[in-house]
Parts: C-alpha cells; structure tokens; sequence
C-alpha cells in the first residue's frame, strides 16, 4: 500500500509539473493608491488634461546662481574617469550650461510634441502622445507605448519618435507607422510622485495599462530599456491579451542557472549554444562581467538602501545632480569611456540634449522620488518578486547592444521569453539606446513587428 | 632516489610552514610623496608649525545663504528611517542650525587644543597635540595616538582626551595620565589631500610613525576605531617595536574562516568557543550579519567606485552633506535608530556637536577626498594588499561596542591579533565609541595599558 502511496504521489507530482511548466500563468492585476494622504471618497477625475512645459525667470536666476556657487575639488592627478566624473571636465561642461545652454529655447523644444496629464491611482501621470503627421489613407497607426528608465526620462525618446511616427520622411519605408507614447514613470520628471511606500514596477505596469485603455487602446506594442524593460515585462506578464509585441533593449534575468553557465569557459560556451559574439562580448567573464558589476553598482546600492540620504543633496546642487546623472551617459555609453580625460560624453550625445534630461530632474525636483524607485524594487533582495519567477508570454524582440553594461545571450533571454521571436545583434551603442542610436533602435522594433504581425 | 627527493620537498615545506608559522613578519616601510606635480628637489620642510582653526562673516554668509536655499523632498508616509536620512526631521536640524548654531564660538572650542600642522611626504599634515595640565612630580606622561575614521574627525575625541590628559580632574586616578596626539587623516578637514592616487591606510599609517618620530615619540600607544582602526593596524604591522600597545575599537577581520563559522548555527557556536554574549550579538545570523551588511554598505560601494561622482553634490550642498554624514551617526550608533521618526540623532549627541563635525569636513571642502579614501582601500576588491593576509604582534586591547556594525567575537580578533590581551564586552555604545561613551572608552583603554605595562 504505501508502495502505491508513492508511486502515486510521484507520478502526481510529475503531472504537476508538466502542467506547471506550459501553463501560461499572468500576473495577478490588483490595485494601488498613492496619492497623499487617505483616499478620497469621490471618484478619481478621469479627465486628461493638455499641458505644457513651462519656466520662468526665477527659475533660470536660481540656476545660475546655484552654478556660480559650485564648489569644485581638483581630481587626482590622471585619475581620468576612474573616481567617478573628473571636475576638470565638469568644469566645461559648467561653463556650457552657464553661458549657452539656453532653457527656455529646450523648453520649446519639449513642446515640439503635445503632453498631457490624468489622474490614475491617485497620481497625476504625465506623457507625450504623438501622432503620425501623413498616414496612407485606410491606415491605422499602430499603437506603441515607449517606457524610459534612469536615470533618463521621455526626453531619451525625442529623435526617435519621428523616425516611427513618419518613417517615410526618413528615409524608411511607411509599411509601419505608429503613435508613440511615452510616459514619465510616476516620481520622475513631470508625473507625480507616489507618497506611499510601496510603489514598483508592478504598480507602474499597471497604471501605464490603464493610460492605454483611458487612451482608447486595446491592443498595442510596448518597447523598454532599463527601468522601461522591467515595467513592459511586468505589463506583457498582467495583461498578455493587450500586449502585441514586447520590444526590449535589456534584459533582467534574476532566475536562470543559465546566467552561471559562462563560469565554464569559453570553450565549454560552445556547446551550450552561445554564439562567437556571445563569447566575445562575455569574456574574460571575470572582467566583462563580475568586476564590471560590482564597479558600476555602487548607485544602485545606495539608491536601494538610502535613497533619501543620497538625494538630498542631489536636489540641491544642480551641478552635483548633473556629475552624478551624466556619469552613467558616459560610462554606460561605453565602458572603456573611463579612459578619456572627458569621458567621451560628447562623442554620441549633444551637451544641449544631456542637459535637457537633467533639467527635468532638477526643475521638478525629482530625483530623490526617482531614487527610491530602486528601494522599492530592489530594497529586499533580488527573487522576492512574484513576477522575477514567471515567465513572459507574448511575441518578444531583443536588440543586444554591443556597449550595453551586461550582454544577455539569446540562450538567456529566451528562458524568461519563450515567445522570443526576434533577437539581434546590434552594430554599435549602450544602454541608453533610443537616445545615442535611434535609427538602428527603430531599424529594429519595425523588423520585430514585421515579425510579430505575420504570426 | 624520487622517493628521497620527494620525501625531502615534504620536509622542506614542513619545516618552512613552522618556521613562517611563527615568523612575525613586518610591513615593509617604503616611502611615498603625495604633494602636487613632481616631487621638489629641496628638503622637505620639517618644522612644527602651529595652527588655529578660523572663520569668516564670508563663510558665514555663504552657508547660511545655501542653508537658506535648499530644497527638501517629503519623505514617504511612515518611512522614518528606513529610506535614509527623513526629511522631515532634517528640517528641523536645518532650522537649528541656521538659527541658533553659533560657529564662530564653536571654533574657539576647536582652537581649546593646541593645534599644529606639519609636512610630511609632501602633504600638510594637522593634529592636536595635548599635554596634561598636571602631572605628579617625576612621571612623564604616556603618549598616545588617536585616530578617527569615516565621517568622523580629530573633534570626535575632544570630550575623551581631558579624561585621558587629566584623569584626576575627572574622577578617575593618577596611575594613567597620557598626553595625546590626534592627526586629522589626509585629505579628512585640515590635514592636505593627497595629489596622487594610491593614496591608503598605509600611507597614513607610515605618515603618522613619521609625525610620532619628529615629535619626539620612540615608543608609544595608538588608538583607532573605522579607518582609525586600520590605520592603527598597519602601524602595528610596519614599526611594531615603536607601538608599545594598539587598542581598537573596531576590527577588520578579513582573512579569518572563523568568521564563516557562525553559519553552522548558534548550537555550533558553543562549541566554536563563543560565547553567550558574542551568539546574542550575532543571532540571527542572517539579519545581523548578511542583511546589515547589505542595508548598511551602499555609501562604502559608491565611495569605493565612484567617490568623485558622489561627492561632487556633497561638496556643494551643506545641507546635503549633513544628511549623508549624520544617517550614519544615527544608524551606526544603534541600528533601531531606523524605526525613529528623528533617527534617535539627539540621544546620544548633541546638534552643536554634531554640526561642528559637518563644518570640519564643509569649510575644508574635503568630503570628495574623504570618500576617495575607500576607493584606494577597497576599491580593487579584498585580500588585495599584503596587509590584510598579515597578522599584528604588538600587545593588543579590544573594546566591543554592543551596537557597533558588526560584533566581532574573542575568537575572531584573537586570530589576526594573536597578542590580545585585553578584551572587553563594553556596557553600551556603538561604532562612534570615543564620541558617544568617552567614559568607557577611556576606562577600557586604561584597563589595557595596565595589562600592557606587565608585560
């Protein structure tokens, strides 16, 4: 009898786990409020409002005075970009901003494209919504929802945004043709902060969901990098149903023995499916990965711990905030940028773009609420979160960049999604795709859709 | 005739292995030069020269004009602690400090010491030096060096070295009486930042023999806690027949799988040789010693990587700096701290103080350099320098402060410094020992020289 108890139990449990294993689990919907305060009884005011970014007098006065105080300390003789942002090159960079960087033209130029706000979830979310300017007649623009990370915002979005919304104009054919949308992740930039503890991805997939549906879409693509990765996935994990095709420029893969197979060696690298490129962007593994990691950690770990602590002065001291932010455009851009006396920060981005990004940290005093970000994700350890376990579901496209902070093999990135449908080496660029390489970025989500539509 | 080889080889290594056992090895002394540019072909300048602490209305000004214009974030509702340092009460120690903070009379209480600067290896390097007032006739008093750490200076001793200097005065007996030098660590307040890199806790610790020598010093006591501790060792490790006895407060234990031991569980611990107190102290082990350590390790990994980025905001926002450096004279001095709308800040030290510690690092401008400290320490990972695999044979006495970061048991320290001969389970305090409990401190390390002198 207890031989067939066994027996029976065993086999149960391989029927489970065979079940398990195909079963297409969603990550449960929920809700959240983060608003000040209790929430009010009334219901939340659905409205979505046009807006425009503004500035003032004041604002640019405080500024420059803030930057005229700037307090430097000379760098270590040849320390380059090995201590962090050398201040000799702060220095001009100082200067630029102080003497050309002109705010109010930026502002303008943030105003090229209509934004707008709604209350969801007790805050308020700000996003732009573009249009396409000529669509062929009997067309719909294809929906597509564009999620930045940090420390960048909407902005990262701006020369891109054309070469989807009128490809035609740039020389790509109109046989795709979206809307975009890009939102600020609540507590950066113009979208309010959330004033409960609590808020994460999962919140933020949610309430960005809702924005389409308050949109008028049902079905639509989603495309992220950084922070903007994490919040799709968790969208493509709630909601698989409304999401037509992930796109993605990075990968967070928490739970994969995959992700330890490299300690093998190169050549074992072979014959567990990793490419000649995998290799090569892999090795010396020591190197390109565990030192790499642990030197260009140190934010995310007191952003994970002391958000408050470290952000306080952030917001307080412009230049301080710009060293700090302008740093990961210049080391995630390239590592080996740490060579270079001014950290090659000039070679892929204008100053006046660079700024601009950090003009919406510092006018909206958001850095701080952008930083707990981390704590809230990340705060208790990594495998907490339901969602790093599950799996995603829907047709997925990966662009690998070469000068990205971690190179995710296909072999990984097809664990976590097994609709992986498109996965691409990328000629050159870092992390901050969209930004430094917007031409081969949408090169690449138009082959993924081509892809994504003919299932 | 293999076998004989063979047989001599294993004989060979045997006898190497006792006679190294026993080898009490010695930091090589070198030499290092730190100043600007090239290193100037005329003597170096060996005069004392004495030094007092001064201020300005400019200085004034300028602080209180930043005070003035700093702009907080709302911390999130019921986050206390837990995010970092809360904004909220940080207002109120920014009100204090604009409003009743009286630093020209705080300078005077610096200049209550005699104050000196010197230049050694290029560097102006500053101290204290205290003579006691009395002296019964015939007895010379004992010198003993006292260094600080990280965010601490030379200010952290000032209520300890009148119990030290003029024990009588101050309840406790004659037997004792020290006079004490305090150096400020280079690139910490008024000791000149190095211009080179590479510059660490050897480099110091060399610095500091050289500063004892030139004043007179053949044999003498040193004290450390955080860098102070370090600094302290490594004296003890290049010139041990000058250190006539090393008390700490606080111990990098490294090289030791003793310290992986408690993993095997409190039962285990008994066995081990631990006792009741050190299991209380370091159970449960994972929220004690692996949680705290994360929770509490962010700034180290971002001074340790990127002290220029980090800094830049810090030298430029004194309000910032006051967040950054006060979370840890919260946190450090009792963990629970975290769970207190105000941080506990005010239990154990008052705001004067407290603030007189910030202006120290803010009038000097030197918090970049105090954080690149860990970078030259840390920043090529552990087990990186020869010191760290050598033990220390000069008679040792050991303070264990019960909320200090990590609680390091007899057993531990006894393995890097196996001439310990004094080991105490202080009543209270945390890792700020001389500043918060002065008493005890002064006590434990009279109780060691007693032990000391017998030897």
């Amino acid at each position: 009898m207890w031989l067939e108890l066994l027996l029976a139990s065993v086999l149960g449990l391989v029927i489970y786990w065979f079940v398990s294993r195909d079963k297409e689990e969603t990550l449960p919907l929920e809700d959240g409020w983060w608003g000040p305060g209790s929430k009010p009884s009334t219901r939340e005011d659905e409205s979505i409002r046009p807006f425009k970014v503004e500035t003032s007098d004041e604002e640019i006065k405080d500024l420059h005075h803030r930057i005229d105080g700037f307090r430097a300390s000379p760098p270590l003789e040849g320390s380059r970009f090995h201590y962090g942002f050398n201040s000799s090159y702060l220095k001009k960079v100082v200067s630029y901003w102080r003497n050309e960087f002109d705010w109010r033209k930026q502002v303008e130029i943030l105003n090229q494209y209509p934004h707008f706000k709604t209350k969801i979830e007790g805050l308020d979310i700000h996003f732009i919504h573009v249009k396409p300017p000529q669509l062929p007649s009997g067309r719909t623009p294809k929906p597509l929802l564009m999620v930045h990370g940090w420390p960048g915002s909407f902005y990262e979005f701006y020369k891109i945004i054309p070469l989807l919304t009128d490809p035609k104009a740039h020389g790509l054919s109109d046989q795709h043709v979206f809307e975009v949308i890009c939102p600020s992740i609540p507590g950066y930039g113009f979208s309010e902060a959330s004033s409960k503890k609590g808020f994460n991805t999962v919140a933020t997939a949610r309430i960005f969901y809702k924005l389409m549906l308050r949109l008028g879409f049902q079905k639509f693509y989603i495309q992220g990098g950084d922070w903007g990765s994490l919040i799709c996935t968790n969208m493509a994990q709630m909601v698989p149903n409304h999401v037509k095709g992930l796109h993605l420029n990075m990968a967070f893969i928490s739970r994969s023995l995959y992700t330890l197979t490299p300690l093998l060696g190169p050549h074992f690298g072979r014959f567990l499916g990793y490419t000649e490129r995998d290799i090569e962007l892999l090795y010396p593994f020591k190197e390109k990965v565990f030192h790499s990691i642990m030197r260009e950690s140190g934010y995310l770990h007191i952003q994970a711990t002391k958000p408050d602590t470290v952000g306080c002065a952030l917001n307080d001291s412009p230049v301080g905030l710009a060293a700090y932010i302008l740093e990961k455009f210049s080391t995630w851009t390239k590592s080996e940028y740490r060579d270079l006396e001014d950290g090659g920060l000039e070679r892929k981005f204008s100053l006046e773009d660079l700024l601009t990004n950090i003009m919406i940290y510092w006018t909206t005093g958001t850095i701080v609420s952008s930083q707990r970000f981390y704590k809230e994700n990340m705060g208790q350890g990594i495998m907490v979160h339901r969602h790093e376990g599950m799996k995603v579901f829907v047709p997925t496209g990966y662009s690998a960049f070469p000068s990205e902070l971690l190179h995710a093999p296909e072999k990984w990135v097809k664990v976590k999604y097994p609709k992986l449908i498109s996965y691409s080496y990328m000629e050159r660029g870092g992390h901050f795709a969209a930004f430094e390489e917007p031409k081969l970025l949408a090169q690449d989500i138009r082959k993924f859709v081509s892809l994504a539509e003919l299932k």
